[in-house]
């Protein structure tokens, strides 16, 4: 993963803008309780990084700006909180992969590597609690259940219904990530002058786009 | 002033500590709460409280915010009163013994976690994580980390000058996700441009990312002791975890 000097502050940019958005708008979202408030930072966050995925179309990019954006978020002040720091790497590393394995890049592969991004919030607290907490699974899906049935207006005898709910809503977002970071990117290479540099020839070659 | 002496100072046995003694501590700390279970988490926990009571200065502030203090209590009550039969009371209220065993791990997992890992980020500078990424192949780390940190305010100044002007030429009233993604696009622009100059700045000075040296990393003596330290606590724990 070697980067030149113009594709590193690139991505340091989209890495301080994801770092930026955790750092404000998560705390925030956080301390007043906003439903789904995982799901909305982790779309705004994956809308940033699949914007620089296309201003530097090369393998690790996107797993790049998350690293720095969780750097950022673990020595920012008064946010040092395991699970936004994990969330991060989790959903850099989910689009990385889904980026990378399915070849030449596509909106449809934005909108899945979002969606699927996007979706982590949901499946993070199986995994992290557990782990790190020892909390047992059945007591982070009642929770779970919980959160949805306050969410959703929904009794939680209805635990299936609030759970396809939560997931429809969480692919919905990361869909709606996917397909703004592809719009977003195109536009704004458009508006700065540069060409979309998302093509087969430089997915494995360093980006062209600065030059000449 | 009072600030600074504050900030600046450090124990002697934090100062004997490198970046590497540091992670060491943490890698310690995360073996002894995340591989012991029932109420030797609790022993674990005492100990680990202990030792960063001994390393660092002021360990225990930032735990006592109201912030963790309902993060704790919402990730500790449900265990109480969900997991398990109810049968103890307290001033009338039922409630779940077993729950609350496994309640109690849970706040001294989620205590020792965020003392741990504030105490990791006072104690190791940016730039030495970053220095130490990179020699994990993360090339380049360093530099986009040095950019990131310099855009920053940059970058918050020019976003909330961004909102401000949309707001007041009345770009949120009328298609609103029009304005919000020419809000995006002007913040992404301003802070491309930006870029721009760094790496201009950076190429000028004839910097490459591929000869550069990665940034230096901090070593203290207790180092390697630390990290022999965390790596058999972590391998006693796990046989005796196994067996």
């Amino acid at each position: 993963m070697k980067f030149t000097t113009r594709e590193l502050t690139t991505l340091a940019v989209f890495g301080v803008l994801w770092g930026i958005v955790e750092m404000s708008l998560g705390t925030v979202l956080k301390s007043l309780n906003i439903p789904f408030s995982g799901a909305v930072l982790a779309s705004i966050g994956l809308t940033v990084a699949m914007i620089g995925r296309l201003y530097v179309p090369r393998r690790g990019s996107t797993l790049f700006i998350g690293v720095i954006a969780t750097i950022l978020k673990l020595f920012s002040l008064g946010g040092i909180i395991i699970g936004p720091m994990v969330g991060i790497l989790s959903e850099a590393l989910i689009a990385e992969l889904v980026l990378s394995l399915l070849g030449q890049p596509r909106r449809r592969w934005f909108v899945i590597a979002g969606s699927l991004g996007v979706a982590w919030a949901m499946a993070q607290p199986f995994v992290t609690n557990p782990l790190l907490f020892g909390r047992s699974l059945v007591s982070v899906w009642l929770n779970m259940l919980d959160q949805g049935s306050r969410y959703l207006g929904i009794d939680t005898s209805a635990a299936w219904i609030i759970v396809v709910l939560m997931i429809v809503i969480h692919l919905a977002l990361g869909t709606v990530a996917g397909w703004a970071a592809w719009r977003i990117g195109q536009e704004l290479q458009s508006r700065t002058g540069k060409k979309p540099t998302y093509t087969a020839s430089t997915i494995e070659q360093p980006s062209k786009q600065y030059e000449g | 002033m009072r600030a600074d002496i504050t900030l600046t100072y450090r124990r002697p046995s934090q100062a004997s500590l490198g970046t590497y003694g540091h992670l060491a501590i943490f890698g310690w700390v995360l073996g002894m709460i995340m591989l012991t279970s029932g109420y030797v988490v609790i022993v674990a926990g005492v100990l680990c409280l202990s030792v960063s009571a001994l390393i660092y200065p002021n360990p225990f502030r930032r735990i006592l915010r109201w912030r963790w203090l309902i993060w704790m209590l919402l990730l500790v009550v449900p265990t109480i009163f969900f997991l398990g039969e109810h049968d103890s009371v307290f001033a009338g209220v039922t409630y779940s013994s077993e729950g609350l065993t496994v309640g109690l791990q849970i706040a001294v997992r989620f205590i020792v976690l965020i003392i741990g890992l504030q105490n990791l980020t006072r104690a190791v500078d940016i730039s030495s994580m970053a220095g130490l990424l990179e020699r994990f192949g993360l090339h380049g780390l360093g530099f986009a980390v040095g950019v990131a940190l310099n855009l920053l305010p940059a970058l918050e100044t020019s976003a909330v000058q961004a909102w401000y002007t949309l707001k007041m030429r009345g770009g949120l009233r009328r298609q609103r996700w029009r304005g919000c993604q020419l809000l995006v696009i002007t913040i992404i622009t301003n802070a491309l441009k930006r870029a721009e100059e760094v790496s201009l700045a950076a190429e000028m000075r004839a910097f490459s990312p591929e000869k550069s040296r990665p940034f230096p990393i901090e070593q203290g003596p207790l180092d390697r002791a630390s990290i022999g330290l965390m790596i058999l606590t972590c391998i006693v724990l796990a046989l005796v975890h196994l067996l």
